[in-house]
């Protein structure tokens, strides 16, 4: 696989590692990824949003309990480090989509500079998903 | 016990995937061709992501094993 186009629509910490563990194997492996936040999740291409990320809903109380598992595993804790390790293969590129980031309240000033930038979906659709090897959507 | 000698080693025991690909990626790209890099993990993952990442990756697995919950795999870079 050449390359790889993922759009991450659910946020939450449990939620995004799985897209982001996707991501970091096929960066690693010198995968061209592509990822897409949109909905809630964007807010996590901010720092405030990405620290704020926790477990929601049933399995809530055991967002420490997760943490640690994910520690365990020789992943950071942190969802931001976790951007940063995949920034660092130089193969993974963090889009936000222009219409979340305006409901959600991301823009240029808090965008994390590990991002590539505000991009709208049509472009991201067609310019990325549809040309790559492999599109997911989580 | 293996007769192959290993120029390299990577212990990944206890961690879990993504990280024994990510750190065997990463240790791979500091050694040379034709050098052998001997991989521990404790991950079952292991057993089916390193074979067919030697596929993908043009790297050779000359051997592999387990023993008590851990594998060991020798792979010699392409």
């Amino acid at each position: 696989m050449k390359s790889l186009a993922i759009v991450v629509r659910e946020d939450g910490y449990d939620k995004l590692l799985t897209p982001l563990a996707f991501a970091y194997l096929q960066g690693a492996e010198g995968t061209q990824v592509d990822l897409l936040f949109v909905n809630w999740a964007v807010r996590a291409l901010t720092e405030e949003g990405a620290k704020a990320q926790v477990i929601q809903g049933e399995h809530a109380d055991q967002d420490g309990w997760v943490r640690q598992q994910v520690e365990k595993a020789g992943l950071p804790p942190d969802i931001y480090d976790v951007i940063q390790a995949l920034k660092a293969t130089d193969n993974v590129n963090f889009y936000a989509c222009s219409l979340a980031a305006s409901i959600f309240g991301v823009n240029e000033d808090n965008l994390i500079p590990e991002a590539s930038g505000i991009v709208g979906a049509s472009w991201f659709l067609n310019e990325k998903a549809a040309k790559a090897d492999h599109c997911q959507y989580f | 016990m293996s007769d192959i000698k290993a120029d390299s080693k990577l212990d990944t025991c206890g961690k879990c995937c993504p990280m024994p690909i990510v750190e065997t990626n990463m240790a791979m790209k500091k050694i040379n061709s034709g050098e052998v890099l001997e991989i521990i993990a404790t991950d079952p993952g292991t057993l089916t992501d390193i074979p067919a990442w030697c596929d993908r990756t043009g790297h050779t697995l000359l051997e592999s094993g387990e023993s008590d919950g851990v594998m060991q795999f020798y792979v010699k870079k392409g």
